[in-house]
């Protein structure tokens, strides 16, 4: 009996625990940028000497520098031994250097496209990539544009049958609703929803995506996952550093777009969501986009009794003085962007109604770290109360940046013959319990992308519906500029703030 | 004859009667300052019949217990021992946690078990483990017969490590009962098996390119050359492929004779059946010098080969498949030593589904 011809290599089945992605050319437009020296490169360096890469792949850096790809595989080898997370072995960077090539390109250049095309060819040829291409636009959203533009007329978006073109494009998904949705349309005109992988690199930690484990492997959380029990959820992304060179970006920006819009919804909506279907990408991205559509929406006036502003002032942080956010370089003296958001958020469905999800996020905050805290509510105030005992609520606390893990705060009996009540800890930290180092966010979403693999990716449903959310607070915002508060640096943030969970009878948590 | 036993307590930490156990590591604890916490998140279980492993197992229950805190328990097994006797110490394994003073600790509790103590390991030994955690056990060479019902149904991952057994066929044979009998919720871990991760992996990326993996289809023969007592792994890479290329066993018979003194040549040994009925012939080469370790896969006139000589960290991969390509590369080849490749098996959660269909493939050949 003749055997059939094998459409891929049977040696990877069942080798590793996730798939090996396919043999592919990863495209980078925007080869000299930072994000590729700093995290692409790196990434991809350490999944190769984690043997997670297959040996047919090429990776092309597409900018418009000119330089050879020598010089190019030298850069990238002096960021990959600055930026790597394990130690660089030259002999691997040397042998996965190999794989790099250089095309030097103005990204509206049609022939530089046309060219591209011909060197995918001949490297398809030569390293066995199979037609695959995954594009990653590591550019400013102002030029993505002209690049997929390009790309379709030059007929790169789409493969020869059997293989697959795919593209990864880098937040900012636009400022507001209607750019996101040009940007959206614009990645449509060159590639489907199917091929296309919108990054957002928080989805890539592993507490994010173990959120979904610990609430739909363990009974007793999900059991309790509700308006019953549950009081109210804060999601907290905080940290020490100012704009630290992004200031042209950011004063545009603000925390409520950089931050809000993308990671922390993402993070509202893995803690709320409903059990999907499946675990495939978009039984997934139902569910999330499900609750991004029951949020209340916050406009008019609502925005000023739910949402506070707030913008640093000159204060010390980590025994440093610092400068005001008004008095940093490239920032407009007279700029009302604020460094600082608090929010209260409710998801109207059966299972949160009346369970406020307070969020908070701030620069030059006294400590650096991103929390989802779960807070349950009071036990009936019958059995201690005559002891004068406090008895604090319970609290599960997902970190997920820095020292990612999982801890519970509950009550226990002080030893002795009185009776005292005191809060102890139970605590999970992932760099203790798993003997592995941790992989960076980039390394696994690259591998997800390469691998067709696309539930860490935002869709366009989800991305849309959020900044429909997030507009609405800043038409708000446009018609006032006298509610921005100024806190110290250092502090953890304006008392507007603290006074909007205290309307709750809670206080926001210190990390 | 009794066999002599050295057996040298010093650094199994403080000796404890095993009825105080419990609470004698509750005084370690009391006694210890607030900078150190008690964690656990697995059994793990050691047996050794070797009274001279002891200091080395106790090093790498406390190399492990800095990645997987655990309640480890180190067991000494002298079954030939006259008078039956049993005796325990308790030892604990602290570590540093990121850059504060905090330190995690994990107990070590030791049992040596003479004559017909030895018998009574379950009850003895498994009722100091901690309750409701996994229990890995690491059963240093072979394991005994008959396989005791109750010890293997309560063992959630069983390690061993068929390179070291001194009749892996008989042992293969009781193994494969294992995963059909009572023990069959068990998870199977040769760290043999864990030791050629590295050469599944880079044996499978020699097929990557488009033109190679074609190629799988027209395999004509594989040779292994490895070093000296190898022929276990290299019966297992071949069982790999076998289960991966739908493979069946040819069943002359020939390849019984490794596993009875007779070194390997080089010279065919035996044969694999593809779906088409093409014959696959294999041979084992046994180095005795252990320069270099290579696996060569010949399809017509193209060429797979992957080597890697002793203490290099790279294999080296040739393909050669005329006018298509002639390559040569290095692949990453992780060094590990046992604690090493323990790690790698303690972190790796789940199955082995390809280790137990390599070795349906390879047991037909392995008659006893």
């Amino acid at each position: 009996m003749p055997t059939e011809p094998f459409q891929s290599n049977p040696l990877r089945d069942g080798l590793n625990l996730r798939s090996i992605p396919d043999p592919c050319s990863l495209i980078i437009f925007g080869a000299s940028g930072d994000l590729t020296h700093r995290k692409l490169v790196p990434a991809l360096y350490n999944l190769a000497a984690d043997g997670a890469l297959p040996q047919a792949i090429s990776v092309v850096g597409f900018a418009r520098r000119d330089k050879t790809s020598e010089v190019f595989r030298k850069e990238l080898g002096e960021a990959v031994r600055k930026f790597s997370r394990q130690a660089v072995n030259d002999e691997l960077w040397e042998n996965f250097s190999n794989s790099i090539t250089y095309h030097r390109s103005e990204f509206d250049n049609p022939e530089g496209y046309v060219s591209l095309a011909r060197h995918l060819e001949e490297l398809d040829a030569a390293r066995g990539t199979r037609g695959n291409r995954l594009f990653y636009l590591a550019v400013a959203p102002d030029q993505f544009e002209v690049i997929l533009e390009n790309l379709r007329k030059s007929g790169l978006n789409t493969a020869a049958p059997g293989s697959w073109a795919r593209v990864i494009v880098e937040k900012p998904f636009g400022t507001d609703l209607p750019s996101a949705r040009r940007l959206n349309d614009l990645v449509e005109s060159a590639f489907d929803e199917s091929q296309t992988y919108r990054i957002d690199h928080y989805l890539g930690k592993e507490t994010a995506q173990n959120i979904m484990v610990m609430r739909f492997a363990n009974a007793i959380f999900e059991a309790m996952w509700n308006s019953r029990y549950i009081d109210h959820v804060q999601i907290t992304a905080s940290e020490p550093l100012g704009v630290e060179g992004r200031a042209g970006y950011y004063d545009k920006s603000g925390a409520l777009r950089d931050m809000v819009q993308n990671h922390l919804l993402q993070l509202l909506c893995l803690t709320a969501m409903e059990p999907p279907a499946g675990l495939d990408a978009d039984s997934i991205r139902d569910e999330k986009v499900k609750v991004l559509r029951s949020l209340r929406p916050l406009a008019g006036d609502e925005v000023f009794r739910h949402v506070v502003r707030a913008q640093y002032g000159a204060g010390a942080v980590n025994g440093k003085r610092v400068a005001a956010y008004r008095d940093e370089l490239n920032v407009n003296p007279e700029s009302n962007t604020e460094t600082f958001v608090a929010l209260e958020v409710n998801v109207d469905n059966w299972r949160w109604a009346g369970v406020p999800f307070f969020i908070r996020v701030g620069k030059r905050l006294p400590k650096g770290g991103t929390e989802i805290a779960v807070q349950f509510k009071s036990v009936p105030p019958v059995l201690f109360r005559a002891t004068g005992e406090t008895v604090d609520d319970n609290v599960l606390v997902i970190r997920i940046q820095p020292d990612e893990g999982i801890s519970l705060r509950m009550c226990a009996k002080m030893p002795g013959s009185s009776l005292r009540i005191e809060p102890v800890k139970m605590d999970f930290h992932y760099g203790t319990s798993f003997g592995k180092a941790t992989p960076e966010a980039y390394e696994r979403l690259l591998l997800d992308a390469m691998s067709g693999d696309a539930t860490l990716f935002a869709r366009r449903d989800e991305v849309e519906e959020a900044w429909k959310f997030i507009d609405l607070i800043h038409e708000a915002w446009r018609t006032r500029s006298n509610d921005l508060a100024i806190y110290s640096a250092g502090s953890w943030g304006p008392s507007e703030a603290d006074e909007l969970i205290k309307r709750h009878e809670a206080t926001w948590r210190r990390l | 004859m009794e066999k002599a036993v050295t057996f040298d307590p010093s650094g199994l930490g403080l000796p404890v009667e095993i009825g105080l156990i419990d609470k004698e590591l509750g005084k370690l604890w009391e006694s210890s300052d607030d900078t150190k916490t008690r964690a656990s998140l697995i059994n793990f279980v050691i047996h050794t019949g070797d009274p001279g492993s002891l200091k080395a197992d106790t090093e790498i229950i406390s190399t492990i217990a800095a990645k997987h805190a655990c309640r480890a328990i180190l067991i000494f097994s002298n079954p030939s021992a006259p008078a039956p006797a049993a005796q325990a110490w308790i030892n604990a394994h602290c570590h540093q946690t990121g850059k504060g003073e905090r330190q995690l600790c994990s107990e070590q509790i030791t049992f040596r078990l003479d004559g017909e103590s030895a018998n009574a390991l379950p009850n003895i030994v498994f009722s100091h483990l901690d309750t409701d955690l996994p229990l890995c056990l690491w059963w240093q060479g072979d394991l005994p017969e008959p396989l005791d019902e109750t010890l293997w149904s309560w063992v959630d991952r069983l390690i061993y490590d068929s390179a070291k057994w001194s009749r892996p066929v008989h042992q293969l044979h009781l193994v494969r009962h294992l995963t059909v009998g009572s023990g069959k919720g068990t998870v199977l871990c040769d760290l043999n098996w864990t030791r050629l991760q590295p050469w599944r992996y880079a044996l499978a990326s020699l097929f990557d390119h488009s033109a190679a993996f074609p190629k799988l289809n027209q395999i004509d023969s594989i040779n292994v050359e490895l070093g000296n007592g190898s022929r276990i792994s290299a019966m297992l890479l071949l069982g790999w492929f076998a289960s991966q290329l739908n493979w069946t066993a040819a069943n002359s018979g020939e390849s019984q004779s490794l596993f009875r003194g007779r070194q390997g040549e080089g010279r065919p040994l035996d044969e694999f059946l593809s779906p088409d009925n093409r014959k696959i012939s294999f041979a084992i080469t046994e180095s005795q010098n252990q320069e270099r370790n290579a696996v060569l896969i010949r399809c017509g006139d193209s060429e797979f080969e992957l080597s890697h000589a002793a203490n290099a960290e790279f294999f080296e991969a040739r393909i050669h498949i005329p006018e298509t390509i002639d390559s040569r590369q290095i692949l990453p080849f992780p060094r590990r030593n046992t604690t090493d490749t323990l790690l790698a098996e303690l972190s790796r959660a789940g199955r082995h589904p390809l280790y137990t269909k390599s070795l349906e493939k390879i047991l037909p050949l392995l008659r006893r």
